[in-house]
């Protein structure tokens, strides 16, 4: 019906699939994972920062397994090669300005001065900039009837306690927040309970919000085939029990659940 | 291997953390060296010999601008090529030009100096030469920190001290996160 439609008002141009088209490679929700190839991940849960660390580490493995996309490194290696450039000449300067008088050495000390303010001020700029709080770029080939590509980049941040009763939000820790539990089953060892992933505007207990953006294309690129933007957050108290433990089903299932969203082009 | 790749890259990560940190310190002691053109602007005492003013263990930071002219009375932080660790001791006399070329006379500035707790001037310390010239003197005191300084007298005295504290350092970054 929707075919024909568009095959009217396009003469010249087959139509583009629907998104629940057979093209549509699978979905991380179809890939299972058998409980005992997880190590058991388990963090100081009052540290916002080890919270906010282990749900990227566990985005970045759950989304770089052999079926799903394959990381692109290009931010990290970035970060690397500055990094280290900048670590030889801070030590080639100091090396120079220990071995050379020095009324001799002013010179040379003062450029690679000059270079490693250059390299760290490159550094900042990217990382603020371009990187952002990019976590995890992937990218998927699949072949079926032609090569598709797909492009997904993933970003997190944590949402910090904001309260409209400044008492609330000192009183209650992190894990201690109770709301009716929705039908949602939870592993035998989560005690909290599950908040819907609709955000309130005023938050008692910090989340963790992730966006994800995704481009389906082939024809090396040229023709669009889907494309979606999605975000969703969090409370930590979701994925971590008392004991900081992390349930990475639940977090899986979750994030897996996001991708999809974003692989059927919804935009949020 | 993706997993193969990701432990070369964290290894990387995680030495670049302890690395760049040194890496940093090392080059504000030489843009502060820069600044006040000196080789070494902050000093620890190891002597007694300017006591009371200065004990062993206090912290000096000198400066040493170059059209500056050094008066007596003046601490200054000399070294005589020959010894092997610089002197901080007042200056006795400045014999220069200053009357007849005020503007360049600094440069060519002789001094004489001498421990405030020594009882002879430092003659014998200059290693065969009469006087000090500018080019031997790193610097003027400017300003100091009380006791600070034993921390460093004690990693050269004890150097187990000094490689302790770096593996500490080196521990700490290496198991923690950015």
């Amino acid at each position: 019906m929707a075919r024909t439609k568009s095959q009217a008002v396009f003469k010249g141009r087959t139509p583009s699939p629907s998104p629940s088209d057979t093209d549509r490679p699978a979905g991380p929700l179809s890939i299972v994972v058998s409980p005992e190839d997880r190590d058991v991940v388990k963090v100081n849960n009052a540290s916002l920062t080890e919270l906010k660390n282990a749900c990227d580490d566990a985005v970045k493995r759950y989304l770089s397994r052999p079926d799903l996309f394959k990381q692109i490194y290009l931010h990290t290696d970035v970060r690397l090669g500055l990094g280290w450039l900048s670590v030889f000449t801070a030590g080639g300067t100091a090396l120079y300005g220990y071995k050379v008088d020095f009324e001799k050495s002013k010179p040379v000390v003062w450029a690679g001065l000059a270079l490693y303010i250059f390299l760290t001020l490159v550094q900042t700029l990217y990382a603020y900039f371009i990187e952002g709080e990019t976590v995890f770029v992937g990218k998927r080939k699949t072949f079926s009837k032609r090569i598709i590509t797909e492009r997904i980049t993933l970003s997190s941040r944590t949402l910090p306690i904001k309260s409209t009763s400044p008492l609330l939000a000192t009183l209650s820790s992190p894990l201690s927040v109770l709301s009716p539990s929705n039908s949602s089953t939870s592993a035998s060892q989560s005690t909290s309970s599950v908040s819907t992933s609709s955000l309130s505007p005023s938050l008692t207990t910090p989340a963790y919000s992730l966006s994800l953006s995704y481009v389906r294309s082939t024809n090396g690129g040229k023709s669009l085939l889907a494309k979606g933007k999605t975000r969703s957050a969090q409370p930590y108290t979701a994925f971590f029990d008392e004991q900081g433990t992390m349930d990475q089903e639940r977090f899986e299932r979750w994030v897996g659940e996001l991708v999809e969203q974003g692989m059927d082009g919804k935009t949020a | 291997m993706p997993t193969k790749k990701m432990s070369v890259q964290m290894l990387l990560l995680q030495f670049l953390s302890l690395t760049s940190s040194i890496s940093g310190m090392m080059v504000t002691y030489q843009g502060l060296g820069l600044v006040t053109n000196t080789e070494s602007p902050v000093v620890v005492v190891l002597s007694g010999s300017m006591e009371p003013a200065f004990q062993r263990g206090d912290v000096l930071f000198l400066t040493n601008p170059s059209q500056d002219r050094y008066m007596t009375g003046d601490i200054i932080v000399y070294k005589v090529p020959g010894a092997e660790v610089p002197i901080v001791h007042r200056v006795l006399e400045t014999h220069d030009a200053c009357a007849v070329e005020p503007l360049s006379c600094a440069s060519t500035q002789r001094l004489l100096t001498k421990g405030d707790n020594n009882p002879v001037d430092d003659i014998e310390l200059y290693e065969g030469l009469e006087w000090l010239e500018r080019k031997h003197v790193v610097g003027k005191v400017r300003g100091f920190l009380p006791f600070i300084g034993y921390i460093t007298i004690a990693m050269n005295d004890i150097p187990q001290l000094k490689y302790a504290l770096l593996g500490g350092l080196a521990f700490l970054s290496l198991i923690g996160r950015e």
